[in-house]
């Protein structure tokens, strides 16, 4: 039996619209739950005020002590001079200068621990998962397959792969958990001199932030603190003085980046729903066709005397 | 300088009879807390003015300072302070009771001081050993009047209070423990067992170290804090690199290169000239010789040798580079975005080498397309007209075979039945 | 030269069956050149294995993705998309002609896509915990990549390979008589479960060629614009339908010309639309994103990234319009240039958001190391070799009936030796075929 192609799309349309239409409709207020960021209820992260850091890098010192990680001495074998994270550095210190030297900037740069980090979004089996308490997104090595996806999402380019050796990890910040088990800060605000770094639960570090801005009126850049709602929100605070994005922290708009990027690709497979729809329809339309074609091919068969090909 | 008296009188008033200034003594205090501002109780209070009241109302300690395998330039390090009365000061707050150099006795009268000094201050000196002690062919090597010299310092050390091994012949062999050691010299730890010792290697160490250290023993009754090699914290936990007035240059990567080059006269980083500064803990770099600020190897240009690590000195040679333990950022930052990757010639020539081909071809299998269209058909009827002559032939024969076949079993029949 | 030889429409030229390409051995210069390759490969992905992706690969920690992943996977799948494509043309919009070129699809899909696995078990650093795949709770359904490496496995293990079934199975009946009850009974059940299985072979590379798309939505900005739209994965699963229409009609016309196959071109002519109208309608919707985006701009600055977009657009609209005029004027040099250009455009637009058009940081550079091209280019050898194989064994390659018989008398006559082709024992003309036929 010949089915026309507006035989094909009635039958799909009447048999899966309806129930399609549902679930969309239905994920619409579902996904309203999911897409809005939650706030980890413990959600710690730093404030690093990039007016008061004096790059001195006691920071990137004590980082490496915290995590028993080797200083990355590659560069010359000398100095830890790391040019950026890699896998041997969570956390390093960069300078900013403008093109014609006037203004002058350091930044530290660590995960961010965004709240709705695209690195975990995007992880095949959630090797990279945010903790819901305290928020830190950490990185489980039992579940990693090495496939490099969240160095590609993540926006701020923080989770960095071992390249050498066949058990690689990956290394990104995670607020030193081990010592904040122990009530102790995490290394890199305890080494900092300044106070240019400081760590605390987020809503004291964001009232923190807003205080300076309020207190320094032309200090800030735009009065903004990066990472209120930056992205989604992350849990790594700045205030700098020159523009963000120059300093390798892009705008990026309220949404976070999965919300933004991913939300028809959610929608579409919430619950499975419609490639289940078309699944059935597909089904239906094969099998009205096959039953055609198998007699096509049999009489081909008595005709040429020749096995069917099927 | 060996005294018969006993020292019962405190410090503060042993001074005071002598004659020493109190000026005087406090700059000698505030030189003790220079040396030690942390990890000894002594200054743990903290002001020259504290230190020195504590001081005060110590007894003086009584020292036996025995010499073995040595040069004596621990003891010259002791007496070469640049402030001569500084030398008096110290030998007045201390009661040297045994120091063959020093004293004036001789021969059985130095071993009668000796015996005094041990029957005397039995169980509350401090024994001071100077040198290494030669351990191989039962101690033969060196001997204190007739007797080898580990014996000497075992029977001294059974009485003393705590051992203050001073330099680092004392402290693990020194210099003559250099390859090949064919005396079998030792530091005083070997030899010695059940006394509290404390190794002060260097060569010749910092004088105001051993001061700290008995003054601390004097005063309030323990030794300092001590490492794993029995070395006092409070002077030896840091490396020398760590505190090096040219660490700077190290950091910015100015180095050095050979000796009287741009950088040495400029005074930058002897690293590359085998400067062990990374792999030595002591505290020269922060205090120097002769109490004039400069006056230390590296000060004047000459890397530092390592002589207190056993490791270090006389088993590197002076040139070799130490590995840096703890590297530490560079005087340099790195910019935001830094460039990586670059297009390798091999990889560039392999994947234009495949494209081409591809690209080849296609264009070849294009043409080929062109020109096969005509000659295909016919080349598809030629091999079919073979095939069907073939076809032909096949069937010819197996029709002729079919009737071989019936002939022969047409005869076999009648065979058959001729045989029934 | 260029005129229609009525030889190609003469009904005999009309591909009627699947015929194993004989008379030509299957060692051949080219086959162990590309074996010799693909045994490199083998080699250097030992040495992949041990020291690590740094010293194999161009890949830094700028671009964690090199050509493995970004070629191997993206491209070469979407080569091997003809199983979903050409079947779907075949089977739901029941264009009854290109049921002729399903088996070269069927084929061409699996050795893709085996080749793709392959290499993305080899370009995935800690394959020791791929068994997370059996927890479904483990599972990040939110994950593209999640969703492209479930189903791909599950496609290629299940659905691919049941439909690849049928030749296999086809062979063994002719092998040895006493294998068929056994066959027929498999065969039977297959056919019972045909409709559910070809349905998921439609639904699951729909899922994962248009989430392949999706990897690169969560690199926001990174992606140059005159790729990163929220349509990529709809114009990832479009660009693989024409991209696989190319793939299996090129080949199956190539292999016709180098085995001296007449080739049908009422067939090729149903492909060669229909790949057309796939070209302009991807080409237009591509186009007015852009403009709505209004991003045309940037297609005419001097840089590497118009370069590369007028590239892709100058080889698939050429292509489509190679195709287009080789329908008229049935040439069919024109007609395997547009698919092969079409193709390669296909190939560089599903290419580039992930390396040409991918810019991490404004310095970052990438190119594949030696060792990266070598294990790439092996183990497309080894499908190479594999399809060469498969086609000289089993019945993949379409031909007229003729060439059935001509097979039989090939085996018969020429190489009477090889008795484990059972081909050559039936179809004399048919007679003893018909026999057997009349037995089930």
């Amino acid at each position: 039996m010949a089915i026309t192609r507006r035989e094909l799309i009635t039958t799909i349309a009447k048999a899966g619209g309806t129930a399609a239409v549902a679930v969309t409709v239905g994920t619409e207020t579902l996904q309203a739950e999911t897409e809005t960021t939650r706030i980890p209820s413990a959600a710690v992260g730093l404030l690093y005020d990039a007016t008061i850091c004096i790059g001195c890098k006691a920071c990137v010192s004590a980082c490496s002590e915290a995590n028993d990680t080797p200083p990355d001495t590659r560069a010359d074998g000398l100095h830890q001079a790391p040019s950026d994270l890699n896998d041997l550095t969570r956390n390093i210190i960069k300078l900013y200068k403008s093109p014609d030297g006037s203004q002058v900037s350091f930044v530290k740069r660590q995960c961010m621990h965004c709240l709705d980090p695209a690195c975990a979004a995007g992880c095949p089996f959630q090797a990279l998962h945010k903790d819901p308490e305290s928020g830190i997104v950490f990185w489980y090595g039992n579940r990693c397959i090495g496939c490099r996806y969240c160095s590609i999402t993540c926006p701020y380019h923080v989770p960095r792969f071992q390249w050498v050796g066949f058990d690689p990890v990956v290394t990104k910040c995670e607020l030193c958990s081990k010592r904040l088990e122990k009530g102790l800060k995490p290394g890199c605000t305890s080494a900092c001199p300044t106070g240019a770094v400081i760590f605390g639960p987020r809503p004291v570090l964001l009232m923190e932030a807003k205080r300076r801005i309020k207190e320094n009126p032309g200090r800030y850049y735009k009065d903004k603190v990066y990472g209120e709602t930056d992205n989604g929100g992350t849990q790594s605070l700045y205030l700098a003085k020159v523009p963000f994005d120059d300093l390798g922290l892009p705008e990026l708009g309220e949404e976070s980046v999965p919300a933004k990027t991913l939300r028809w690709q959610r929608r579409f497979y919430q619950y499975f729903a419609i490639p289940a729809v078309l699944y059935a329809g597909l089904v239906q339309v094969i099998r009205s066709n096959l039953t055609g074609y198998e007699e096509e091919a049999r009489e081909r068969e008595k005709q040429t005397g020749l096995r069917a090909q099927l | 300088m060996a005294s018969s008296e006993k020292p019962e009188r405190t410090i503060q008033s042993h001074l005071e009879a002598a004659g020493v200034s109190r000026r005087d003594f406090l700059r000698l205090c505030s030189v003790i807390v220079a040396t030690a501002p942390a990890g000894l109780a002594l200054t743990k209070a903290g002001s020259a003015a504290e230190v020195a009241s504590k001081i005060g109302k110590a007894r003086r300690p009584s020292v036996i300072w025995l010499h073995f395998q040595d040069c004596t330039g621990c003891t010259e390090t002791l007496l070469r302070t640049s402030a001569p009365d500084a030398a008096h000061l110290i030998l007045d707050i201390i009661s040297l009771d045994y120091h063959e150099t020093l004293m004036a006795a001789s021969g059985a009268q130095a071993e009668t001081a000796l015996r005094q000094a041990m029957d005397d201050n039995a169980g509350k000196y401090v024994l001071v050993v100077e040198g290494a002690i030669p351990t191989r062919d039962d101690g033969v090597y060196m001997e204190l009047a007739g007797r080898p010299a580990v014996q000497v310092v075992k029977e001294v050390a059974s009485k003393a209070a705590a051992v203050i091994a001073i330099g680092s012949c004392a402290s693990w062999g020194g210099v003559p423990s250099a390859d090949p050691n064919p005396t079998g010299a030792v530091g005083a730890d070997t030899v010695i067992s059940g006394k509290p010792i404390v190794n002060l290697p260097g060569c010749p160490p910092n004088p105001y170290t051993l001061l700290a250290v008995v003054l601390e023993y004097a005063t309030m009754n323990r030794l300092p804090e001590l490492d794993e090699l029995r070395r006092p914290i409070f002077a030896y936990e840091r490396v020398i690199h760590e505190n090096c007035p040219r660490r700077a240059h190290f950091d910015a990567g100015r180095f050095a290169y050979a000796f009287g080059d741009e950088g040495h006269r400029q005074g930058w980083c002897l690293y590359k000239l085998g400067c062990k500064g990374p792999a030595t803990r002591a505290s020269c770099s922060t205090r120097h010789f002769n109490e004039i600020p400069g006056v230390w190897p590296i000060g004047i240009g000459a890397p530092c040798l390592g002589c207190t690590e056993k490791n270090v000195v006389w088993r590197m040679s002076t040139v070799e580079t130490v590995p840096i333990h703890l590297a530490t950022p560079p005087d340099e930052y790195p910019p935001i975005y830094s460039g990586t990757g670059s297009i390798k010639a091999g990889a560039a020539l392999l994947v234009g080498a495949i494209a081409g081909a591809v690209g080849g071809a296609s264009w070849v299998a294009a043409q080929r397309f062109r020109s096969s269209e005509e000659a295909g058909a016919e080349r598809i009827a030629v091999d079919r007209a073979h095939l069907e002559k073939e076809a032909e032939a096949a069937k010819r024969e197996a029709r002729e075979w079919k009737k071989e076949e019936a002939a022969a079993a047409k005869e076999e029949a009648v065979e058959w039945k001729r045989e029934d | 030269m260029n005129a229609i030889t009525t030889s190609q429409f003469k009904a005999e030229n009309r591909w009627e069956r699947a015929v194993p390409v004989f008379g030509f051995p299957v060692v051949t210069h080219f086959f162990l050149f590309q074996l010799a390759l693909a045994l490199v490969a083998f080699v250097l992905t030992g040495y992949r294995e041990l020291a690590g992706l740094g010293p194999v690969s161009g890949m830094t920690d700028a671009f964690g993705w090199g050509i493995w992943k970004t070629f191997n996977v993206m491209v070469l799948t979407a080569l091997g998309s003809g199983a979903f494509a050409v079947g779907i043309a075949a089977w739901v919009f029941k264009r009854e002609k290109l049921h002729a070129l399903m088996r070269m699809a069927l084929l061409t899909s699996f050795l893709a896509y085996a080749c793709g696995l392959a290499l993305l078990a080899i370009d995935v650093s800690r394959p020791w915990n791929f068994y997370w795949i059996l927890f479904p709770w483990q599972w990040n359904m939110h994950s593209p990549l999640a969703e492209v490496a479930i189903c791909m496995s599950v496609y290629a293990m299940i659905p691919l390979a049941i439909e690849n079934l049928p030749p296999l199975l086809e062979r063994l009946w002719y092998f040895d008589s006493r294998l068929r009850p056994g066959v027929e009974k498999i065969e039977k059940k297959l056919h019972s479960v045909f409709p559910y299985v070809i349905a998921l072979a439609y639904l699951l590379p729909g899922m994962h060629q248009s989430s392949l798309g999706a990897l690169m939505l969560l690199a926001g900005e990174r992606v140059h614009p005159l790729w990163q739209t929220p349509f990529l994965p709809l114009l990832y699963i479009w660009a693989a339908c024409f991209m696989s229409f190319g793939c299996v009609a090129g080949t199956t016309m190539l292999c016709c010309m180098v085995w001296k196959r007449a080739m049908d071109m009422e067939v090729l002519d149903e492909a060669a639309r229909i790949t057309c109208g796939l070209i302009y309608g991807w080409s237009a919707l591509r186009l007015l994103d852009i403009a709505f985006r209004e991003q045309f701009g940037t297609a005419f600055h001097f840089d590497r990234f118009a370069g590369v977009f007028w590239l892709e657009m100058l080889l698939i609209l050429g292509g489509g319009y190679l195709l287009q005029r080789s329908l008229r004027t049935h040439e069919k040099d024109k007609m395997f240039l547009g698919y092969v250009l079409s193709t390669l455009g296909g190939m560089i637009y599903r290419f580039s958001p992930t390396t040409l058009a991918f810019r991490p940081n404004p310095q970052a550079l990438y190119f594949p190391a030696t060792i990266e091209v070598l294990v790439s280019l092996g183990f497309i050898a080894l499908g190479i070799a594999g399809f060469l194989v498969a086609v000289k064994r089993f019945a993949i390659l379409p031909a007229p009936l003729y060439e059935w018989h001509d097979m039989a008398s090939y085996f018969r006559f020429r190489r009477p030796y090889i008795r484990w082709t059972g081909y050559f024992k039936y179809g004399f003309f048919g007679e003893d075929e018909k026999i057997e036929n009349n037995s089930h």
